[in-house]
C-alpha cells in the first residue's frame, strides 16, 4: 500500500481539551502528525483542524472511525489533492549582511513573498502558497543563511461544484 | 431558588433515575456527601474505589440502567481507573463522579490533585470538567445520554469542590445541546439489509454470531425470532452468552480461545456468518486470517468503529441492532436447512454430548450443582481465570442478564464487587459469584462491605493454590517451567471470611453436596471455599497463533 501525505479536516467543538482528545487518537493508532492547523470557523463554537499524516490508505478509514467516536467531533473528511485548495504560510528569518540585503530584496520579487520586517542585520519574509511554492522559496533562500522558519502547516478546503 | 452545585447534581441524578451510588468519600467530594444526607439516593460505602466502579458496572449489567460510582480527587479517582477500563471494554453504561481540587488550584499540583480526565481519556466514552454550578444540570444530562446511547460506555464528570459548594439559580435545562454529527445515518441501510437477507436465503451453511451488543440493545427477542424463522444455528462470543436461551437446539456454544469446540468447528465450516453486535476480539477469532475461511461475513453494529476493524466484513450495516433485526426478519425466508442442521447434529454427537462436562471436569459438575440448588432467578458473576471459563461453559444463563463476566478487559478482582452491585440492583434475584483464589484476594476487602450491608451474596472461591489459568499456559506453552504462580495454602480462607463476619465452609470439589446445601440455604452472605486440584485445566484450548480449529484437547482432524 502506498505511503503518502494524507490531509484530514476535522470539525470539532471549540472547547478546552478537545484537541488533546483528537491528537490522542492519532497517537494511539501509532501515527505521527506532520502538521496541524487549528482555529475557529465562521461559527465560533466550531473549530477546524487540518492535519497531515504520512500513511497508507487504510489510515483514513481507521482514523475516521475512531475520531467519529469522540463526542466533540462533528465531521471528518479527507482532502484529496486535485479536489481541494491547499495553502501554507511560512515566516522565514534571515541574518543579513549588506550585500545579501539588496540581493534578497531584488530576487524575492520573482516569488509571491512579502518582506514584513527589515532591520539592519535581520529580516523576516512571509511566504504563502502551495506546499511546492513554499519549498521553492525556502530552497532559494537557504544559501543566504536562514535563521528560523515558522510554518502554519497546510490549510485546505475542498472545491465545491454547483451540483454538490 | 438558589441551590448548591452538589444539590443540583443530586437532583439531576434523581431525574435520570439514579437510586444508588457506590462510592468512597474524601475532602474534595465532601460537599456531595453532605448533600446526600438530604437525598433519597442511597450511597453504598465500599472498601476500595476499584470496587465502587465494579459494583456500579455489575449494577448496570444486571439492570441495563446506568451505574453510578464516585470517588474523591487524587488517589480516589486513580483507584477507579481499572473499573472504568473494564466498563469501557464491555460497553457498560456508567457515570463516574470524581471530586476535584478547587478551580483556582487546578494545575498547581495541589494536595490530592490528579488530572483524572487526562488519565482516563482512552478508557472513557467522554468526560467533563465542570467549572460552574450553572453547568451541572446540563452536563449530567448529557453524560447520561452519552453513557447509554449508541454503543454505551463510561462517562466521567470531574467536580471541583468549590463548584459543588457554590450556589446558583437552577435554570431547569429542557433540551441538552450536543455537537451534532454530520453525515450521520447511512442512506444505504435498506439496500444492505436486503443484501444480508439475500445472502442468508441463498446460503447453505449459515451461522449467526452473537456478541455482547445484542443484550446492550435489548434485541434478544427479535434475534430469537429471526433464528426461529430462518432455522439458523447460532454461536456467540463470551459476552453474547445468554442472549438467546430458549432456542437451545440451535445453540452451538461460544467461540474462541476457550470456547466450545462445536462452535469453533461449525463457524469454520460455515458459508455465511451474520455477526450481530460483536467486534471480533482476538479471543474470539484466534488467528484472524484463518477465521471462517469459507464464509461471507455480514456485520451489524451500532458502532462504525467496530466494523471492519479486525475482520473485513463483506456486508456491513451501521444500525441499532433491534431496529436492524426488526426489519431483517421479514426479509428472511423460512427454510428447513435439514442438511446443514443434520450435519451439525452429527458433529455434535461426534464430539460427545456430555463433552462440556468432561471439559470442565469436577468444577463444571460443581457449578451445575450450585445452579440446581439456587433459585431459578439467579445471576452468576464470574471473576477471571479458569474459574471464569468453567462458569461460562457450565452455568446455563437462562436470561440475557443471567451471567455477568468481564470479558473484554479480563479484570481479576471484578467478581466480588460486581456481585455486590448486582445484588443491590436486583435484590429479589439469587446472586452467586465464582472466583479463583487469586482474583478473590484482589478485592478481598469487599467482604467487609458485603458483611456490613448484610448482602446475601453467595461467594464460591475455587482454591487451587495457584494462578490456575497462568499455570495452564506455563504448563502447555512454556515447557511446564512453573514460576511465580503459586499462592500456597497458608491462608485459612474460611477463618478470614468468618473474621469479616461472613458464614463460611470448606469442601472439596468432588465432595461438595453438603457445602452447596449449606451455602444455598443460608440466610445472608455465605462463602464456600472449594478445593480444586491445580491440574484441573480447561480443554480444549486454542494455543496462541493457531486457528479456531486447532484446539489442544480437541478432536484430531
Ligand atoms: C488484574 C489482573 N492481573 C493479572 C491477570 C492475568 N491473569 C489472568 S488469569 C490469571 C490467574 C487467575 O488465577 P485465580 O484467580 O486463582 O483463578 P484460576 O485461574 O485459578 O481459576 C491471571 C494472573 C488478570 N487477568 N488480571
Amino acid at each position: 500500500m502506498e505511503m503518502r501525505e494524507r490531509i484530514i479536516a476535522i470539525l470539532v467543538s471549540n472547547k478546552p481539551g478537545v484537541l488533546s482528545r483528537v491528537t490522542g487518537v492519532f497517537g494511539r493508532l501509532g501515527y505521527n502528525i506532520e502538521s496541524l492547523c487549528v482555529a475557529e470557523t465562521i461559527s465560533p463554537e466550531v473549530s477546524r483542524i487540518t492535519s497531515i499524516t504520512n500513511a497508507n490508505s487504510d489510515f483514513i478509514e481507521k482514523v475516521k472511525k475512531q475520531l467519529n467516536r469522540l463526542v466533540d467531533v462533528m465531521d471528518v473528511t479527507e482532502l484529496i489533492p486535485g479536489q481541494s485548495a491547499q495553502r501554507e504560510m511560512i515566516l522565514i528569518g534571515i541574518d543579513l549582511d549588506q550585500k545579501d540585503r539588496t540581493e534578497i530584496v531584488r530576487s524575492i520579487g520573482m516569488f509571491d513573498c512579502k518582506i514584513i520586517s527589515m532591520r539592519s542585520n535581520y529580516c523576516i519574509i512571509q511566504v504563502a502558497g502551495s506546499r511546492e511554492e513554499v519549498e521553492t522559496v525556502i530552497n532559494f533562500l537557504r544559501p543566504f543563511g536562514i535563521d528560523k522558519v515558522a510554518r502554519t502547516g497546510v490549510l485546505a478546503l475542498r472545491y465545491k461544484d454547483r451540483s454538490s | 431558588m438558589e441551590k448548591t452545585g452538589a444539590e443540583i447534581l443530586l437532583q439531576t441524578l434523581r431525574e435520570e433515575g439514579v437510586d444508588v451510588i457506590f462510592g468512597y468519600p474524601g475532602a474534595n467530594s465532601l460537599p456531595i456527601h453532605d448533600s446526600l444526607n438530604n437525598s433519597p439516593i442511597r450511597h453504598y460505602l465500599v472498601r476500595h474505589e476499584q470496587a465502587a466502579a465494579h459494583a456500579a458496572d455489575g449494577y448496570a449489567r444486571a439492570t441495563g440502567k446506568v451505574g453510578v460510582c464516585m470517588g474523591t480527587s487524587g488517589p480516589g479517582a486513580t483507584n477507579l481507573v481499572t473499573g472504568i477500563a473494564t466498563a469501557y471494554m464491555d460497553s457498560t453504561p456508567m457515570v463516574v463522579l470524581t471530586g476535584q481540587v478547587t478551580t483556582e488550584l487546578l494545575g498547581s499540583d495541589a494536595f490530592q490533585e490528579t488530572d483524572i480526565i487526562g488519565i482516563t481519556l482512552p478508557i472513557t466514552k467522554h468526560s467533563y470538567l465542570v467549572s460552574d454550578p450553572g453547568e451541572v444540570e446540563s452536563t449530567v444530562k448529557q453524560a447520561f445520554e452519552i453513557a447509554r446511547s449508541g454503543r454505551p460506555g463510561p462517562v466521567l464528570i470531574d467536580l471541583p469542590r468549590n463548584v459543588m459548594a457554590a450556589k446558583c439559580e437552577q435554570s431547569g435545562v429542557k433540551n441538552i445541546a450536543m455537537p451534532k454529527k454530520r453525515h450521520a445515518g447511512n442512506k444505504k441501510n435498506g439496500e444492505e439489509l436486503q443484501r444480508i437477507a439475500t445472502y442468508m436465503n441463498r446460503s447453505e451453511r449459515p451461522v449467526i454470531l452473537i456478541g455482547g451488543g445484542v443484550k446492550l440493545s435489548q434485541a434478544c427477542e427479535e434475534l430469537a425470532g429471526l433464528i426461529e424463522k430462518g432455522n439458523i444455528p447460532f454461536v456467540s462470543t463470551m459476552m453474547g452468552i445468554g442472549s438467546v436461551y430458549t432456542l437451545n437446539g440451535f445453540n452451538l456454544g461460544f467461540i474462541g480461545t476457550h470456547g466450545n469446540e462445536l462452535a469453533n468447528r461449525i463457524v469454520h465450516d460455515s458459508d455465511f456468518i451474520l455477526t450481530i453486535g460483536a467486534r471480533f476480539s482476538d479471543r474470539s477469532t484466534a488467528i484472524v486470517k484463518e477465521f471462517a475461511p469459507l464464509a461471507t461475513i455480514a456485520q451489524v453494529d451500532i458502532d462504525p468503529s467496530s466494523i471492519g476493524k479486525v475482520i473485513t466484513a463483506d456486508i456491513s450495516l451501521v444500525c441499532d441492532i433491534r431496529e436492524a433485526l426488526t426489519k431483517l426478519t421479514p426479509l428472511v425466508e423460512r427454510k428447513e436447512r435439514s442438511g446443514w442442521l443434520k450435519r451439525i447434529e452429527k458433529e455434535r454427537n461426534a464430539l460427545g454430548k456430555d463433552r462440556s462436562m468432561k471439559e470442565c471436569g469436577p468444577a463444571g459438575a460443581f457449578i451445575r450443582d450450585v445452579q440446581t440448588a439456587m433459585p431459578e432467578k439467579t445471576i452468576a458473576i464470574t471473576d477471571v481465570g479458569l474459574n471464569q471459563i468453567w462458569t461460562v461453559r457450565s452455568w446455563e444463563a437462562k436470561t440475557p442478564r443471567g451471567m455477568i463476566t468481564p470479558g473484554g478487559l479480563g479484570t481479576m478482582g471484578f467478581g466480588l464487587p460486581a456481585a455486590m452491585g448486582v445484588k443491590i440492583a436486583v435484590p429479589d434475584h439469587g446472586v452467586v459469584v465464582f472466583t479463583g483464589d487469586g482474583g478473590f484476594f484482589m478485592n478481598i476487602q469487599e467482604l467487609a462491605t458485603i458483611s456490613y450491608y448484610n448482602l446475601p451474596v453467595k461467594i464460591v472461591v475455587f482454591n487451587n493454590g495457584h494462578l490456575g489459568m497462568i499455570r495452564q499456559m506455563q504448563d502447555l506453552f512454556y515447557g511446564a517451567r512453573f514460576t511465580d504462580i503459586e499462592l500456597g495454602d497458608k491462608v485459612d480462607i474460611v477463618a478470614v471470611a468468618r473474621g469479616f463476619g461472613i458464614q463460611a465452609d470448606k469442601v472439596s470439589v468432588e465432595n461438595s453436596g453438603a457445602g452447596i446445601e449449606k451455602m444455598c440455604s443460608a440466610d445472608g452472605p455465605f462463602l464456600l471455599e472449594v478445593v480444586v486440584d491445580p491440574d484441573t485445566y480447561v480443554f480444549p484450548i486454542i494455543p496462541p497463533g493457531m486457528s479456531n480449529i486447532d484446539m489442544i484437547g480437541g478432536r484430531q482432524g
